[in-house]
């Protein structure tokens, strides 16, 4: 593992602003506005927020794939300027390698990467054989992604990130394509896979993106509400329910409580949004 | 109704050429149409004599070699071009500048530099091939997924083997459309190229079904023969187009809407 440069923390936002230059009118669009965010090692964050209020500019930063307009986004202490393999990414769309069969997706990093470097054949292959078994894949490795259910999908591109062994997993809406039963039993998988029943130390950090409020709540140690135009965060919330999770977890009271209050600080934007949506035709994906 | 299927397909073309036979024979006897028994007689002594496909292979090793080459730079430059904005800045200007330019146009430049032989037919043909693919191939890394190379570049793989690794394959199909549009058209070069550059007498010709066409239409004028060499030059592209379709079809498994 890396040794973090300071005791900070694993990764930081410091007054990070993201602007973008619409093509055609040249005019501004602020998807972030002035955002402090500390993430600590071995944590499960989630940030929850309607739909386009700088969510996905977010992770997109912390992943390298976009560089702040203002401010910096750092991780242990030393400023992200670009991609890397310590910080991987699940998407929503999967993002799979149609022309890979599974094992060879989830192969793919260790092969082309750094992270694979040092390994033999040998040794590679048998640990992408660990995380296809991991993530409940065993018996489709040869299969191709076009072959796979959503859900079987999404558990490759886990696994894909998983084989990598970054330090930061950051996963964008990874189940807001599948159906709620699938998504559940995801979210449980998830959580196993972090290391939830395990020793603290053992965890990797997690950024995760919802918009869904009783996922954020389920699975995380804390989360981080955002608010749209601009995309502002209005909210740290620590979620102190225990771990491990499960269904009980669920009918809690504190559960319903917290997602309550989420609930009320968005709920007005949401409705607005919505509104807005019909009459002005929308911006967001 | 019938048993088998195909006797319907065939029945209009089968009449039509039957049609064309029995209407030939109402010509007066040395009239030069050409009629099907001719034809079928004079394709039977030209493959028979292996005149016919010993011109074929000629033409189609110049086709075959004139693609290698502008595949391996179209390829190459086509991936650089559609996957790093200054190097298609660059570029961009003078392959447009060229592209208007038709393959057969530079033929007299072609024969005063190579001569009439096979490096001017190659030449000829790897510039007509050059244009669809590169096209084609740049169209096609500019249309991958951004996801996908996002995905690479978040596993840490450096960006020149993503444009090995995701980008090549992601844009195979693409670039397969020009593959299949360049083929087509260096054959038609060649044809051309051979014909215009036609036979002199005692050699200096320039090989392959294009010379042995002028040969037939200047020197014997021979009509059945010259339709033997057409329908043979139709059979080599539908040929090599099946060809490639199934070589789509076997190194890109995956794509299904290809099919
Ligand atoms: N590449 C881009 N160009 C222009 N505007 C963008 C771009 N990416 C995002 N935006 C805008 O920034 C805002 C935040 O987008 P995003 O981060 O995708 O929101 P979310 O993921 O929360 O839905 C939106 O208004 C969106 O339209
Ligand atoms: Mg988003």
């Amino acid at each position: 593992m890396s040794h973090p440069a300071t005791t900070g923390p694993k990764l930081r936002l410091d007054a990070v602003r993201k602007t973008f230059t619409v093509p055609r009118s040249g005019a501004e669009v602020v998807a972030v506005e002035t955002a402090d965010l500390a993430i600590e090692a071995g944590e499960f964050l989630t940030i929850v927020g309607p739909s386009g209020c700088g969510k996905s500019t977010i992770l997109n930063m912390l992943a390298g794939l976009e560089l702040p307009t203002g401010g910096t986004v750092a991780m242990d202490g030393r400023k992200i300027t670009g991609p890397a393999a310590e910080r991987g990414m699940v998407f929503q769309d999967y993002a799979l390698f149609p022309w890979k069969t599974v094992f060879e997706n989830i192969e793919f990093g260790l092969r082309y990467g750094p992270h694979g470097k040092g390994l033999s054949t040998a040794e590679r292959r048998s640990r992408v054989a660990r995380c296809v078994e991991l993530v409940g894949l065993g018996g489709s490795e040869q299969k191709y992604p076009h072959e796979l259910s959503g859900g079987m999908r999404q558990r490759c591109g886990i696994a894909r990130l998983v084989a990598n062994e970054p330090d930061v997993l950051l996963m964008d809406e990874p189940f807001a394509a599948l159906d709620a039963q699938t998504r559940i039993i995801l979210q449980e998988e998830l959580l196993r896979i972090w290391g939830e029943t395990g020793d603290r130390a053992e965890r990797r950090t997690v950024v995760f993106i919802t918009h869904a409020i009783d996922e954020a709540v389920f699975l995380s140690d804390r989360v981080v509400v955002m608010s749209a135009h601009p995309g502002r965060i209005i909210e740290i919330l620590d979620v102190d329910l225990p771990r491990p999770r499960t269904d009980a977890t669920r009918t809690r009271p504190e559960f319903q409580a917290l997602s309550q209050t989420i609930w009320n600080l968005i709920r007005d934007e949401v409705y607005r949004a919505a509104t807005a949506a019909g009459s002005a035709g929308g911006a967001g994906d | 109704m019938s048993t088998t299927r195909w006797p319907r397909y065939f029945i209009l073309p089968v009449a039509l050429i039957v049609l064309w036979q029995l209407w030939g024979m109402t010509l007066p006897a040395r009239s030069r149409a050409p009629v099907p028994l001719d034809v079928l007689a004079s394709a039977v002594e030209l493959v028979a004599s292996g005149r016919l496909p010993m011109a074929i292979l000629q033409s189609l090793g110049r086709v075959g070699l004139g693609f290698l080459v502008a595949g391996a730079i179209a390829l190459v430059l086509g991936l650089l071009m559609g996957f790093f904005r200054p190097v298609e800045r660059n570029l961009d200007p003078i392959i447009e500048s060229f592209r208007p330019v038709a393959p057969i146009a530079l033929l007299p430049l072609a024969i005063l530099w190579l001569g009439t032989g096979t490096p001017a037919a190659v030449f000829i043909v790897a510039y007509a091939a050059f244009f669809p693919m590169i096209v084609n191939t740049i169209a096609g890394v500019k249309g991958v997924e951004r996801r996908l190379v996002q995905a690479a570049q978040t596993l840490g793989v450096p960006q020149l083997t993503i444009l090995r690794t995701v980008v090549l394959p992601a844009a195979l199909p693409s670039i397969f459309v020009g593959v299949r549009v360049a083929m087509g058209l260096a054959w038609m070069s060649i044809i051309a190229a051979e014909l215009a550059v036609g036979s002199k007498g005692g050699g200096g010709g320039s090989g392959g079904v294009g010379e042995m066409m002028f040969v037939f239409y200047a020197y014997y004028i021979e009509l059945d023969s010259i339709v033997v060499c057409m329908i043979a030059v139709g059979l080599v592209a539908l040929a090599i187009d099946h060809g490639l379709r199934w070589l789509q079809r076997w190194l890109m498994p995956w794509a299904e809407q290809y099919r």
